[in-house]
């Protein structure tokens, strides 16, 4: 990476994030800090699964959250686990890394399938589809109890990744009361995050790279050059969702429990803030954007605290929203290029 | 399924007041407004904090008390109101938008922006409880094939006034010519004398004031509550989608049908138990629509795909 | 194997209540140069469209090496050898003329997703010989120089060129150019007259549709004269010229 004015501007504001959360939280920082970190990385990983659908294609999709519920449902349903209140443990399950493959694979045909009829519409109506297609697959899981374990959600299933993790992690951890299981999702979301973005590098230089490119520039001309503009848009769609779904195993893995109320589109308002702060169009965009906006939320709620006296749930995660809205409102309006974008980025029009 | 009828007329109509508000809207300014369901809710939160009982247990804000005015009188208050912050996102907001070039892409993702900022100021100020206007309960009673209150049916009414009386002004009035001119083609309307930075700012006050309206009407039958607009917001893009993309006349039928078809479907058998995914046909209904006949049912073969 | 490269039949197309096309019949022979000329709207480029795919007509078919092509999409019809050109150049931006001439060069099995992750040798060599012909084809078109600048730095004349070469890397059998010399100045638009004419002698039937006149004249074997969305004259540019059926359309008739 080349150190740019842009890098050192969001190098700095990323360390000084990290160190107000010391300076805000006299005690316990670290266990915050590592709390925060966890998430930013699940998040990152999203939120650079979207890049690929909005930086690279142009394509807007405010249906992630769907995406990383399909990854979640799939990996999970074919582990050993228990669904619901009356939910008997199955032993039954693949392992892992079987498991999480297909996850994956079902995240992304599931964008080759909402993609199908959905790619070839116009921005906006592609918007709107894909906030409908969230709210069918939120309904679906909601209702479909004997599955998803209805308002008891799924439980049991975080042994299949716990027992991979290495010794060492519970020694480091034993001076931090930080939980040992939740640390080792949150290194393999940061080994995720490296993983993709190597992967992410080589396609972007690659002559697939550059044909999507083309796409975001000019459909009819590719078409012209004989190539299938929506093919293209839909590998991307799917590469997106796959990413997505990567990252909706580790968020479950996270809270040990997979509930029907967490992946809902209150999460792809996140992950677009966390986009567009980070910088559409950015690889390592999304990372800093990440770790910055989840130090942002974490301490807002000290805001909630100041402006209603006992601040319950609810207001908490309201004043958490009307900055989440305020930032992407203001992002757009003043800086649509985030933290590492590039300006040109956004000047495009709905195709 | 037959005694859905009734509340299907209602969520009819309020679909399609909401969705011919939203179809003008774009009409003249080709911004699919995100926020609108926010607009929707305005005009009921506000009519909510005029006009609600002054004891009332649940505080604006954690401190203010509902001022218990007149239940007309603040509703008509309201929707002014709805139609002044109409007005001031158009000039504060999306005029300095439309000056600085952003792509619309931007501007979307603005409205996204702006729905979840202002819906959740909503959550902090009128809390998240679901809460009702202060007018007496009622029984429903039997008018020709369908059951209602007597209230809900004088908000039918309303409705239907509403709207016969939107497209008049659409079809005969210098000012409804003009929005229609400026719809078609901004230019042409430029260069035949209408100024167009006008019409889309009175635009915008009319639409928010009909979005408003909408808002109180669903609260009258329903509830208040903190994201009422943007639960019905999808059933609104359906409406539209249906009836047809950039014709008003459209957006009142598709809006009504959908409105229709959702509350039905309560009624079906395979519903049963699963009453809440309703909303899952209209979507349905959308994708469909979308896919195999974009333009809807009234709407002209603009870009779709 | 016919010597009708393309045939064209009973072709219409309307918008509303206008008729944009209505062809009964039209053909192109194999290596031939052809010009279409007409008042404005008479549906020059609507015919270019109807035949490369992005527009569906109405009625008629299309048969191109004399397969049917009519209404297929249009990324098929340009894998068969027809390669067309846009009114408004069409380059790609936000990428280096190099990279605009690389991504039409490469082939479409070359852009794959899992080759691209994988980077075998055999790709990197054909990277490589693809990197050589779009050199050299911008050389060819005299904008080498500008190869790592970005496509919107260019002038008007310059993206023409960049469009043509992109056009041109892969052979086309036919190439269909819109308004090839619009914007351009009479320096240039010499230039790209030679340089069509060249591709007409290496073989590459070429249709192009044109505004100026003079240059068809001069360049062109056969001109058809496009009306009101009929032909209205199909022949040699002498005879063209001294047809009053044209001169009417153009001085007489409705000019929109």
């Amino acid at each position: 990476m080349k150190l740019s004015y842009k890098l050192i501007t969001t190098l700095i504001l990323t360390i000084f994030s990290i160190y107000l959360v010391f300076a805000l939280n006299p005690e316990g920082a670290e266990r915050i800090l590592l709390n925060l970190l966890t998430f930013a990385g699940i998040y990152g990983l999203s939120a650079i699964g979207l890049n690929v659908h909005f930086g690279w294609t142009g394509l807007l999709n405010f249906g992630h959250a769907s995406f990383m519920g399909v990854g979640a449902y799939v990996t999970i349903l074919l582990l050993p686990h228990a669904a619901g209140r009356e939910g008997e443990f199955s032993t039954e399950g693949l392992p892992f890394i079987v498991a999480l493959i297909i996850g994956v694979i079902a995240a992304a045909l599931f964008g080759l399938l909402l993609g199908l009829p959905a790619i070839r519409l116009r921005g906006d109506y592609l918007a709107i589809v894909t906030i409908a297609a969230a709210e069918i697959f939120r309904l679906l899981v909601r209702d479909l109890e004997s599955i998803t374990g209805g308002v008891y959600g799924i439980i049991s299933f975080s042994d299949s990744l716990q027992k991979y993790r290495p010794g060492f992690i519970d020694n480091l951890l034993n001076n931090f009361e930080f939980s040992p299981s939740q640390a080792w999702v949150g290194i393999l979301a940061w080994l995720f995050i490296f993983l993709v973005l190597l992967l992410l590098k080589r396609l972007n230089n690659s002559p697939w790279g550059r044909a999507l490119r083309a796409v975001r520039e000019d459909e009819d001309a590719v078409r012209a050059m004989g190539k299938n503009a929506v093919w293209l848009k839909l590998q991307s769609f799917m590469l997106g969702a796959g990413i997505a779904g990567l990252s909706g195993v580790l968020l479950a893995f996270n809270y040990g429990s997979l509930q029907t109320t967490t992946f809902v589109p209150l999460l792809t308002f996140y992950v677009w803030a966390i986009m567009i702060l980070g910088g559409v169009g950015s690889l390592t965009g999304p990372v800093f954007g990440s770790i910055i906006f989840w130090v942002i939320i974490s301490e807002t709620d000290r805001f909630a605290v100041l402006l209603f006296e006992n601040a319950n749930g609810q207001q908490i995660a309201g004043v958490r929203f009307v900055l989440v809205g305020l930032l992407i409102m203001s992002l757009m309006i003043f800086k649509p290029s985030g933290l590492l974008g590039k300006k040109e980025e956004l000047l495009l029009n709905v195709k | 399924m037959i005694d859905q009828l009734g509340n299907g007329l209602l969520l009819g109509v309020i679909i399609s007041v909401a969705a011919v508000a939203l179809s003008l809207l774009y009409g003249v300014t080709r911004i699919v407004n995100f926020a609108h369901g926010e607009i929707i809710a305005l005009g009921a939160i506000l009519t909510l904090f005029f006009s609600g009982s002054v004891d009332s247990r649940v505080l604006f804000l954690d401190r203010f008390s509902p001022l218990g005015i007149n239940f007309a009188l603040s509703a008509s208050f309201a929707v002014i109101l709805c139609g002044i912050f109409g007005g001031l996102l158009e000039l504060l907001l999306f005029r300095p938008l439309r000056r600085s070039n952003v792509g619309n892409i931007a501007v979307l993702v603005v409205t996204i922006g702006l729905s979840i900022f202002v819906r959740h100021l909503y959550l902090l100020f009128a809390t998240g409880k679901v809460q009702n206007f202060p007018l007496e309960l009622q029984r429903r009673e039997t008018y020709l094939f369908f059951d209602m209150t007597p209230r809900n049916l004088k908000v039918l009414i309303a409705a239907i006034i509403v709207m016969s009386t939107v497209g008049l002004i659409l079809s005969y009035t210098k000012l409804g010519k003009a929005m229609r001119a400026v719809r078609d083609s901004e230019e042409l309307a430029n260069v035949s004398g209408v100024n167009s930075d006008y019409i889309i700012f009175i635009t915008w006050v009319f639409s928010s004031m009909l979005a408003g309206l909408a808002g109180i009407f669903q609260a009258i039958i329903n509830d208040v509550r903190w994201n009422m607009g943007f639960l019905i917001l999808l059933l609104i893009f359906a409406g539209t989608v249906l009836g047809g993309i950039g014709t008003s006349f459209g957006a009142m039928v598709g809006g009504f049908i959908i409105g229709v078809l959702v509350q039905i479907s309560v009624g079906l058998p395979f519903m049963e138990g699963h009453v809440e995914a309703k909303n899952a046909v209209a979507l349905a209904i959308m994708i469909l629509i979308l896919l195999f006949r974009p333009q809807g049912i009234f709407g002209k073969k603009e870009r779709i795909s | 194997m016919s010597n009708k490269l393309i045939d064209v039949k009973n072709l219409s197309k309307s918008f509303g209540g206008l008729q944009a096309v209505n062809i009964d019949q039209i053909e192109f022979k194999k290596n031939q140069l052809t010009s279409i000329i007409g008042p404005n709207g008479a549906g020059k480029t609507t015919f270019f469209d109807l035949i490369s795919g992005f527009q569906s007509s109405d009625s008629g078919e299309v048969f191109f090496k004399d397969q049917n092509i009519t209404n297929i999409q249009p990324y098929k019809i340009a894998r068969l050898g027809m390669v067309r050109t846009f009114q408004l150049t069409k380059v790609f931006d936000r990428m280096t003329v190099l990279e605009n001439v690389l991504f039409s060069g490469s082939s479409v099995s070359n852009d794959s997703f899992v080759k691209s992750v994988l980077k075998l040798p055999t790709q990197k060599s054909y990277e490589k010989d693809l990197e050589e012909r779009a050199y050299n084809v911008l050389e060819d078109l005299n904008i080498k120089q500008m190869a790592n600048s970005y496509a919107r730095e260019l002038s008007g004349g310059q993206k023409k060129l960049l469009e043509l070469a992109r056009s041109i890397i892969n052979n086309p059998e036919v190439l269909l150019l819109d308004e090839p010399l619009a914007g351009v100045n009479p320096k240039l638009a010499e230039d790209i007259l030679s340089l069509i004419l060249k591709l007409s002698n290496l073989g590459i039937t070429v249709i192009m549709v044109e505004h100026n006149i003079e240059a068809v004249m001069k360049i062109s074997e056969r001109v058809a004269v496009l009306a009101e969305g009929s032909l209205i004259a199909d022949g040699t540019p002498s005879e063209i010229r001294n047809n009053n059926q044209v001169i009417e359309a153009y001085l007489g008739g409705s000019n929109e």
